[in-house]
Parts: C-alpha cells; structure tokens; sequence
C-alpha cells in the first residue's frame, strides 16, 4: 500500500493522515469526550467506588494508549493513509441509511414494507444495481422472511401496516 | 471414570433427542453456508441468530450456535480451495495449498482431506473438553473476587498479544471495549453512566447491535467499498473425491500435529480457529523435508491448518463452558447467549446444569459426524451457492441483521444503534483496528468491574490483595511476562511472520 504514494516530507501535516495517527486521534477524541461527559459523576475511593471511579480510570488509559498509537503513528515508515481506497462513499452513507430506513418504519408499517425499503436503498450502495434483478431478490427475501421468522418461528413482529 | 461414563450417556441422552438433533443440523447447516460465503463470519451470524434462540431450551439454543462456529470451520475449507478466498478467516491459509491442488485437479482429494482431517480434530477435541472441564471447573470453584479479576486480566491481554496488528492499539480497542460496557446504570451506585440523559441507553448497550453492527454490517460496507474481487472457481467437476493413499500418507501426520496445535492454541484466550490453522501452517512449512512444495499444493498445507481450526474451535469453548471467561468473539456470544437465559456463567454451570453442559458436549461429537455427511457428499449444493452474485447476497446479509436486531426486543433503536456501530466497524477495518478485543472488553467490562469492586471491600481498598493472594499473583505475573514477552523484538519479529502467511 505504501509504494503507492511518494514519501511525504517527516513534518508535513500529511503525516497526520497515516492509518495511526488517525487511529490515535480517534482513541484520544474518545477519551476526551468520556472525560467530558463523566465530569461530574462521583469518584470516589478505591474501597467504596462512585459510579465516575472505573470509567474515568478507563478513559484517562484510552487517552494514553491513544497518543503511543498516535506517536507511533506518526514515526512509522508505513506512510499508508486509510482514505486511499475510500471512493465508494455511496456504500458507507447508503448501508446505514438503509437500517435507519428500517428501524423508522418497521414499528408502523410492518416489516414487509421495512423490508423491501432496506432492500430498495441498499441495492443502491452497491455497483452496477440491475433494477429487474433487486425486485426478484426482494420478493423473494419477503417471501423467505414472512415464512421464516411469522409462520416458522411465530415472532411477535408486526407483518402489514397498522390500519 | 465411572462418572464420565455417566456424565456422556446423560449428554448424549439430551442431545438425541429429535428436538436438539435438530437444531445441531440446522446450525451445521447455517454453519456451513456461512463458512461456505465469504463476506459474513461466524461472529456476526451468531449474534444474528442469537435473538431466535431465545425461546428455546437453552440447551437447544446453544446447540445450534455452537454448531454455527464449528460447522462454519468445515465450509470455509471448501471456497478456500475451489475458489481462492477465504470462506472464513481460520482458512485464509488453506487458500496456498488448497486452491493449489484444485489447478491440479485434485479438488476432490483437498476437499475430503480438510473434511476428514476436521473431523478426527472434532472428535479428538470434543474428548478434550469431556476430560479437563470438569477438573478445570473445580480450580474455578475455589477462585474469589481477586482470583477473577486478575484471570480477566489475563484473559484480555493474551487476547491482545494473540491479534494480528498493533499491540498498544489491540490494548486501545480493549478498553474502549470496556468503555462501552459501561454505558448504562450503574448497579452499584445507581448511578447513570454516558446516557445523556436518554431512557434507551439506561440498560446499556446491547451486544446484539454491538456485534451485528461491528462484525457484519462493517463488513459488508468494507466489501461494497473495495475493488471488486475476482472470483475464480475451479470448474471442472469434482470428479475423484477420494485422496489416493499417498495423499494420506503425507496427510495424517499433518492431521495429527494439527489436531495438537490447534487443541492447545484454542484454550488460550485470543486463541481459536484463525490463530490455530495460521500457525499450523508455518508449522508444516518448518518441518517439511521439502518446503519448496508449500505454495505448489502441498497436502499437508491443507491437512494440518484444517484440522487445527477445527480442534481450536472447539477447544475455545473449554474456558468458556469452566470459568465463564470468553477467549474469542463467538465465546463472548455465547456467555452474553447464557446469561440472557438466566445462567450466570462460570464453573457453576457444570454442576448445576450437567445436562446443559453434557448436552453440549455430546452434541458436538453428533455435529461433527453430521458435517462430514454435509460437507463430502453434497459438496455440490454448497459450490452451486457460490454463483450467486455478491451483490445480492449482501442484500440478503442485510435484511437478516436488521430482523435479528430488531427481534432481541422488537425495539427499533437498536435497529439504528447497529447502523452506528457499522460504520464505526468499517472505520476499524480502515484503520486496521482488530475489533474481537473490543468485544472481548465489551462483554468482561461489567464482569471486572463487579469483581474488582468485591476485591477492594474484602480488602478495604487496599490493592495488594492481588499481589498477596497467590493464584492471583501468578495471573498477574503471567499477565506482565505477556506483555514483557511481545514488547521484546524477537518475538516480536516472530509473531508478524506467523500472521504474515497468506
């Protein structure tokens, strides 16, 4: 992966785009904000521990293991940057979306609708979408859902929208 | 004696009957697919599956997943070596030899060697666990709050210097592991914890949506990002299944030193299948008259990580089943899949629930016999099923995760929360961070702390307790040489070329 790119300058603010350092700086913007968010929750001793004492503990580990991994980072010869194959931006909005898409109808509408708009939005993170192809496939995962988990196994799940 | 003898025929009398006899096949079953498709793990299917258990015996329910880990060791084989990718990542090394020997048209002999050589590690390794559970259930029987504390301690770290990758970031992933599982009220204080206020997250964070989001959902954004993969099937027909009798020559060896490998690599925590079967194979490759055949479809590079996959997998669950303590992701499953059921895991479950543990045992020994039938004989059914194209399998994968998520407690926040946690579980591929130690803390974090927070009334919030009781001590120790051993360069140096075959 490395022999890719040219070798950046030892100082250049390129370097924080190595795989580490962002790793590190992902650990340490955990930390801080657990920090953060713990400020007020009761510490108290190692015999009778408030409900911040193991938390903060935690987070105040995560800050120092994030800046090693961010050092490291940064020293590394390995100057791979995670963003180099990261061109189908469509996949990593669209399979979210799609569950979001889901858990918004399902409760409503039932899990036949839920299921063929995960199915509809999330044929499209993918490449080359055949649109006669995804509705043969959707029928058929309906099909296999309804059987399976309503008639098989009887889960409490709703079908068809709520009239 | 006489009570092993006892306790198998109790075993087997669960296991036959028509019910759990049937949810071993199925998990075979769903097993094998799984191995059989690249882009979905063993992991993610359980913790799919998980919420379907639930109104099951708990017997049955662990039946059927533990089916789904092994089963899925048998069909990952079978595209590694007809297809070059791996079914799973235990056969990532069974894709050098393996696809190797398929060129040469001799797909038949590879694919029976893997299924016999898992097999006899099956069976081996279910022995395994029959004979030192129990007395390893004892030694737990006798640990205190500070011997646990200091055993999960160990526990996380082995599974951290057992990664692949970065050590210091497998620590980092450990404890934002923990981290997470401590979201949620706290029990003893009652204090609420990274809830932002919010009802939803005052039970915590389910490991349902943790898992299915972190190992399936990542995955699959990582597969519908990435350059499309050639897929190469063999296409000749498979026409000679039988190896021919040099092939076991050379096999059986293999399969034997395997089997040992693999039954020993298991039982550690961070061990399993894909540790085992990699260092299997560099095994092979040192010990070979002839290391030149390696890469050239060398049999015994099939025999000897096949069978070490199998007998790690099944090994694994001997820490799991004694002392409650997880050694891989599908183990911390499978204690979060026990205690939804009500039993609290650790070396209890052994004399309070015989049958349970009995059952399982004994219905692994009936799995295996059943995969080899599944995998040999109707290996043509599990090739058809690679023709089907990636893209819609990945809708397939997506639809199932949303129901199964969605079916834990038909509450569509978790539907969303496992949206979150896939995106983060694609950043952890991107950044190469392992996310199994985070499970790991996920699922122990509650645990340790429960245990820690015991020690420390024992002791009056002295900390030396863990250095002045002795079994804790030397968890402690082994903890620090551990650490001492990976940050030497040596070893160091060692570790990377084992992870770096393939």
């Amino acid at each position: 992966m490395s022999d890719s790119q040219p070798a950046v300058s030892r100082w250049s603010w390129h370097i924080l785009a190595r795989r580490d350092a962002i790793a590190g700086l992902m650990f340490i913007a955990v930390a801080v904000f657990g920090l953060w968010a713990s400020r007020n929750y009761a510490v108290g001793t190692a015999f009778r521990m408030g409900t911040g004492y193991v938390p903060r503990l935690l987070c105040w580990l995560l800050l120092g293991l994030g800046a090693l991994v961010m050092v490291q980072g940064l020293r590394s010869a390995d100057a791979g940057s995670p963003f180099a194959e990261a061109r189908y931006w469509r996949a990593i909005v669209l399979v979210p979306v799609s569950l979001l898409a889901f858990a918004l109808t399902m409760d409503r509408f039932g899990v036949v609708v839920a299921a063929l708009l995960l199915i509809g939005i999330g044929s499209l993170a993918g490449r080359d979408v055949k649109l006669s192809e995804t509705a043969l496939t959707a029928a058929v995962l309906v099909v296999l859902v309804v059987t399976i988990f309503i008639w098989g196994l009887g889960l409490p799940i709703p079908v068809w929208p709520e009239s | 004696m006489e009570d092993f003898f006892a306790n198998l025929v109790l075993g087997f009398q669960v296991a036959l009957t028509p019910t759990n006899l049937g949810f071993a096949l199925l998990g075979c079953l769903v097993g094998t697919l799984i191995g059989v498709l690249p882009g979905i793990g063993p992991v993610a299917t359980v913790a799919m599956l998980l919420p379907l258990t639930f109104k099951l015996e708990p017997v049955s329910g662990l039946i059927m997943l533990a089916g789904i880990f092994y089963g899925a060791q048998y069909g990952g084989s079978t595209t590694a070596i007809l297809v070059n990718l791996p079914g799973e990542t235990s056969s990532v090394v069974t894709c050098i030899d393996g696809h190797q020997m398929a060129r040469q048209g001799r797909a038949g002999a590879a694919l029976a060697i893997a299924a016999l050589g898992s097999f006899f590690a099956g069976c081996f390794s279910t022995l395994l666990i029959a004979l030192f559970s129990p007395p390893l259930a004892k030694v737990g029987m006798s640990f205190g709050a500070p011997e646990y504390f200091s055993l999960m301690l160990l526990g996380l770290v082995a599974a951290v210097v057992l990664a692949h990758g970065s050590v210091v970031k497998a620590i980092a992933m450990v404890v934002l592991g923990l981290l997470l599982g401590l979201v949620g009220i706290d029990g003893n204080t009652g204090g609420a914890r990274f809830t932002f206020g919010t009802i939803v997250l005052s039970d915590g964070i389910g490991f349902v949506p943790l898992a299915v989001g972190i190992f399936g959902l990542g995955e699959i954004i990582a597969n519908l990002t990435s350059p499309g993969k050639q897929r190469s099937l063999v296409q000749e027909k498979i026409s000679r299944l039988w190896p021919t009798a040099e092939d076991f020559r050379l096999a059986w060896p293999a399969v034997l030193r395997g089997t040992g490998l693999g039954s020993l690599l298991g039982v550690l925590p961070g061990g399993g299948a894909t540790l085992s079967s990699f260092a299997a194979y560099v095994l092979e490759k040192k010990i070979a008259k002839d290391p030149s055949r390696f890469g050239n479809g060398a049999i015994e590079g099939v025999a000897g990580p096949e069978s070490a996959n199998n007998a790690g997998a099944q090994t694994s669950f001997i820490p799991m089943l004694t002392l409650g303590i997880p050694g891989n992701a599908v183990m911390a499953l499978m204690i979060g899949a026990l205690t939804i059921h009500g039993i609290q895991p650790g070396p209890q479950v052994m004399t309070e629930r015989p049958s349970l543990f009995w059952g399982m045992v004994a219905s692994m020994w009936i799995g295996n016999l059943m995969l080899v039938v599944i995998n040999l004989p109707l290996i043509g059914m599990w090739v058809q099923l690679l023709k089907v194209p990636y893209r819609l399998l990945n809708l397939a994968i997506l639809l199932f995760c949303a129901i199964g998520v969605y079916t834990v407690n038909n509450n569509v926040f978790e539907v969303m929360l496992t949206a979150l946690f896939g995106v983060l579980g694609y950043v952890f591929i991107r950044l190469e961070c392992e996310p199994a130690p985070l499970l790991l803390g996920f699922v122990l974090g509650p645990l340790m702390e429960e245990n820690l927070r015991r020690a420390m009334k024992i002791a009056g919030g002295d900390p030396m307790i863990f250095v002045e009781r002795p079994i804790s001590l030397g968890l402690l120790i082994a903890t620090v040489l551990l650490l001492l051993v990976v940050a030497l360069p040596a070893i160091r140096g060692k570790r990377e070329e084992v992870f770096q075959e393939g």
